[in-house]
């Protein structure tokens, strides 16, 4: 249960009932929308004002400690590249610019809105490498259609957002997951929707657009298994970017952590290829042995 | 591939080394590009392109190999730059390409496309090299020369190597208004921009007005309106629907707003409040193959009941013959969406038609609203409406309702629903909660 999304409802301070509060919980799991975090419609509400006040912001994210340090540790990150260090959220938040603080910080709670196990610790942990080596990739290929490496990041933690929501919403998914995995053939999603009325990647892009991710990263999660997201480059152009980058990086995480229980990278892996410019051989080779040393890197800075 | 109206040849002596026109040829090119603007409905744009670090391939290589690199590099500018564009080296690792007939948004991805082509690898003997480019779009504006129109672009050349190399950056250049409908389409480009942005910081937002029952005074239901505010400005929908259905940017709208409007409901019924909101779809929408998915889709994230969503469809697209749209109709009810017929009675449907549509509901547009209580022939079709409605199963709404008269005379009309500025304003989230209350 997401902390954040509970101050329109009271706290349980406040109103000295737990047992309603737990109802209510319960109502709302029942519901199962992972509730948009009301600090980010906070911080949108600001910037659509024009004038946004730093201060009140800085002030709501403080009173979430782990929010708030996560958010510094985002600014201070080499994925970004900002020069300058800050120590404060204040600072942070400056340094970022509205749109990318807003972004990163629906990362940062979009494990909180979901009941926690130890299963689902595991999809994030690997949603969260896949968005780090997508961010690498892009410091490493160069900045296109406007896909900078914070972009490539959301883009990673966001991509599969719609799985744990089709888990809670239907039953006997995980099987259906798995099916799909399995299928060498078709594209992932129509494996989804010959048992389902609708897929994950819908539903993340749904998702996406109620949290307010820009509307390039929102399309690219509606079509990240589609081929002709990278083929059809007119029509993808920085979309198609994004699927190219993470689907790499996913490729990237996988080998050097020797797990692959999907047929993505046969799908479309030499899509993703052309549309990075890269050529199979040599020069996937050298990037496999770079992007090894950076997660060894990451590994020690954990 | 050759230029229409000037063949490249015509551009001045030209570049020795790529065959390229130079800067004379360029400049001349643009000023006769500027001169034809009076019969031209859109100014010329200039993307100005330089090589990045290209003094350090000089330095490492050598000229021989530098200028070999500046030839297949010309080469795969020639190979990439549309038919009726004029590329043109106008510095010794500086292009510039016009393109006579551009939006923003096609120069923009000619652009990406030029360094996509520049960026592939290149072999020079045993030398193997990745070279990268920075490009400047400036649209042409109509009281600028060609020097002003390449200076801008240059500069926007520069900004672009600020920030990294290998990318491409925009020139600014002040909005103009609509003249005359001249520049409309410069003017749409700026609307499409502010959507881009309210889209990026959260600009878009649902206001609400509150649908009340006639005999009773209960809020059945509130429409969803969707609006849009940049930087404390407010968009009128008139503006940029329109452009948002030209950009095909209106399924992602679409999207959007069903998606936060059954979040509405999900947080009303978390209050205890059992709310129905209306939302409007539009063409683009349910010529969407997907739409049915996306419908599916907000059921799952949100876990809201369906009948909580009324969509509004005009009767037009109710009449619409192609498959995908009836398609999608049928699966918006199979689904258990409520359907409503949007402003009925402005379209050309035949009353005939109306006993096979499959809506609830019908909204009275507020055209037969407007003249009560002087025109009684008004207030004849208001109740012919409700009668046939209320034979058919249907109810009926009736929209902008503006005066306590109306509001009267529609209830004795027959009339189930009302909707206008006499009962409520449309209104935030907040507000509308209060209004409830």
């Amino acid at each position: 249960m997401a902390d954040m999304s509970d101050e329109e409802h009271g706290t349980a301070g406040e109103t000295g009932d737990l047992a309603l509060n737990r109802q209510l919980e319960a109502s709302l799991r029942e519901i199962g929308i992972p509730p948009r975090p009301r600090i980010l419609e906070l911080i949108i509400i600001e910037a659509r004002a024009g004038e946004p006040d730093f201060n009140y912001l800085a002030e709501l994210i403080q009173a979430d400690v782990a929010l708030a340090a996560g958010l510094v540790k985002v600014a201070n990150s080499p994925f970004f590249g900002y020069r300058q260090k800050t120590r404060n959220v204040r600072d942070a938040l400056l340094m970022l610019g509205l749109r990318v603080a807003a972004n990163a910080v629906a990362g940062l709670i979009l494990r909180r809105v979901f009941p926690p196990s130890v299963q689902l610790e595991r999809f994030w942990d690997a949603s969260q490498r896949t968005g780090e080596l997508a961010a690498w990739l892009v410091k490493r290929l160069g900045v296109r259609y406007g896909v900078g490496a914070e972009d490539a990041y959301t883009f990673g933690l966001f991509r599969d957002c719609g799985i744990p929501v089709m888990m809670r919403r239907f039953s006997g998914y995980a099987q259906v997951l798995a099916r799909a995995n399995e299928d060498s053939e078709r594209p992932f999603t129509a494996v989804e929707e010959a048992e389902l009325p609708t897929n994950h990647a819908v539903v993340g892009g749904l998702m996406a657009q109620s949290w307010w991710l820009p509307e390039p990263i929102c399309t690219a999660i509606r079509r990240h298994h589609e081929r002709a997201v990278l083929t059809d480059l007119d029509a993808g152009g920085p979309a198609g970017r994004q699927v190219a980058l993470a689907q790499l990086a996913e490729k990237l995480h996988q080998d050097s952590s020797g797990l692959n229980r999907s047929h993505e990278w046969d799908k479309l892996g030499a899509a993703s290829l052309a549309v990075l410019g890269l050529d199979g051989g040599a020069e996937m080779a050298e990037l496999e042995t770079e992007a090894k040393e950076f997660l060894a890197h990451l590994a020690m800075a954990l | 591939m050759s230029v229409v109206t000037l063949p490249q040849d015509d551009l001045g002596a030209g570049d020795w080394l790529t065959g390229l026109a130079d800067r004379g040829g360029c400049v001349a090119r643009l000023t006769s590009l500027l001169s034809e603007l009076p019969i031209r409905d859109r100014l010329p744009a200039v993307l100005w392109l330089d090589i990045d670090r290209f003094r350090q391939i000089n330095n490492s290589f050598g000229y021989v190999v530098g200028d070999s690199v500046l030839v297949e590099l010309c080469r795969r500018l020639e190979r990439s730059r549309p038919p009726q564009s004029t590329l043109a080296r106008v510095g010794g690792d500086e292009f510039v390409l016009i393109l006579p007939n551009a939006s923003g948004h096609e120069a923009e991805r000619i652009a990406h496309k030029l360094v996509g082509a520049v960026h592939q690898r290149l072999s020079i003997g045993t030398t193997r090299m990745r070279p990268s480019a920075s490009v400047g779009v400036a649209l042409g504006q109509p009281d600028e020369d060609a020097n002003e129109l390449l200076e801008r672009a240059e500069r926007a050349m520069a900004e672009a190597k600020r920030e990294g190399g290998g990318r491409v950056s925009l020139a600014a250049d002040a909005l103009l208004p609509a003249r005359d409908g001249k520049y409309l389409a410069r003017e749409e480009l700026a609307v499409e921009e502010t959507l881009h942005r309210a889209l990026e910081i959260g600009g878009l937002y649902l206001d609400y007005q509150p649908i009340v029952r006639v005999t009773d005074g209960v809020t059945v239901a509130a429409e969803a309106l969707m609006r849009c505010r940049v930087d404390g400005e407010i968009l009128p929908p008139g503006r940029f629907i329109p452009v948002a259905e030209k950009t095909g940017l209106i399924s992602h709208l679409g999207d959007w707003c069903l998606v936060t409007a059954a979040e509405f409901v999900s947080r009303m019924q978390g209050h205890g409040t059992a709310l129905k909101v209306a939302v409007n779809v539009s063409r683009v929408q349910l010529q969407n193959r997907s739409f049915a998915k996306s419908l599916h889709g907000v059921l799952a994230y949100t876990g809201i009941q369906p009948g909580r969503i009324e969509l509004e469809i005009t009767e037009s697209l109710f009449m619409d013959p192609s498959e995908v749209v009836k398609g999608n109709i049928r699966a918006a009810l199979a689904a258990g969406f409520p359907l409503a017929i949007d402003d009925f009675g402005t379209g050309y449907s035949s009353l005939a038609c109306l006993k096979d549509l499959p809506a609830a509901k019908l909204k009275l547009d507020r055209a037969f609203v407007v003249d009560l209580p002087v025109d009684r022939r008004a207030f004849g079709v208001a109740r012919a409406v409700a009668g046939l409605a209320a034979d058919l199963g249907m109810e009926v709404v009736a929209e902008g309702v503006e005066t306590a008269a109306q509001l009267q005379l529609l209830g004795e009309a027959g009339i189930n629903e009302v909707q206008g500025f006499h009962i409520a304003r449309p209104m935030n989230e907040g507000d509308l909660i209060e209004w409830l209350s």
